[in-house]
């Protein structure tokens, strides 16, 4: 079983304990209304699908609840780094 | 008092008593959800120290989160209702019940569905987890001693689960 740094909880928790929860630092347009179709269809639907490194959203779902973003290596299945929302992307 | 003779419990009332472990029902509880942005809003409030790290216990206050506590006191425990105050204190006593696992395999028998270092898990922590599929608060009220709050509808598997654990 993978262990999973929470940045929040700050130790290293089973897998089993989160969530994964789809790609990471996908902004909302401030104005949605000033968006063309495809500019919406892309902020919805279109995701990077990335052989290795990718930047995820996970949540601690059975743990203290919170999401963080976390890099994944998708080939290793090994996580670089977890890091809270918010901060900077890595 | 006259409603606790009325309680419908999920699991049964008697201890299973096991080979170097025995599993229990609580007595009934308060519970409340705690949430408030930073642990001295909840201070002001409850006039009780509140714990600031994860997973810390402090006078019946468990913090589970960053924004995040359980409060479990014994009944008839007045609570205050934190209006005005951004701060939310809700009573959630009937939402879970607590099972009591103690005696010197009681740390086995969480370890068979629960994946968490409990050999880490130093006395007074508090966490949510998981036990198989199940989520669950794990309280260490000793070396051999645990508290498991489980929701109602999970209560009657997770008793079944354990006391099967318990007897191999």
């Amino acid at each position: 079983m993978i262990l999973i740094h929470c940045p929040y909880c700050d130790e290293k928790r089973p897998e089993i304990e989160f969530a994964n929860a789809g790609q990471a630092h996908v902004a909302r347009p401030l104005d949605p209304s000033s968006q063309s179709d495809e500019e919406w269809e892309a902020y919805l639907f279109i995701r990077a699908n990335p052989r290795g490194r990718h930047h995820e959203r996970w949540r601690h779902v059975h743990g203290c609840g919170r999401f963080f973003n976390a890099v994944r290596d998708t080939v290793t299945d090994k996580f670089e780094t977890t890091y809270k929302a918010g901060e900077p992307r890595r | 008092m006259s409603d606790a003779l009325f309680r419908n419990e999920p699991v049964s009332s008697t201890p299973y008593v096991a080979d170097g472990v025995s599993i229990s029902l609580a007595a009934p509880l308060k519970r409340y959800s705690l949430r408030a942005r930073t642990a001295d809003a909840l201070e002001t409030v409850l006039n009780a120290k509140v714990p600031q790290k994860i997973g810390a216990t402090e006078g019946g206050i468990a913090c589970l989160g960053p924004d995040e506590w359980l409060l479990r006191t014994p009944a008839d425990t007045a609570m205050p209702t934190g209006a005005g105050l951004p701060v939310a204190i809700t009573d959630i006593s009937e939402r879970s019940i607590c099972l009591v696992l103690e005696g010197p395999r009681a740390a086995e028998l969480l370890m068979t569905g629960c994946p968490l270092d409990l050999d880490n898990f130093a006395v007074g922590r508090a966490t949510r987890t998981i036990y198989e599929t199940v989520e669950i608060i794990i309280i260490r009220e000793g070396e051999d001693r645990f508290h498991v709050e489980v929701w109602r509808s999970f209560a009657a598997w997770l008793w079944t689960a354990f006391t099967a654990a318990a007897s191999h």
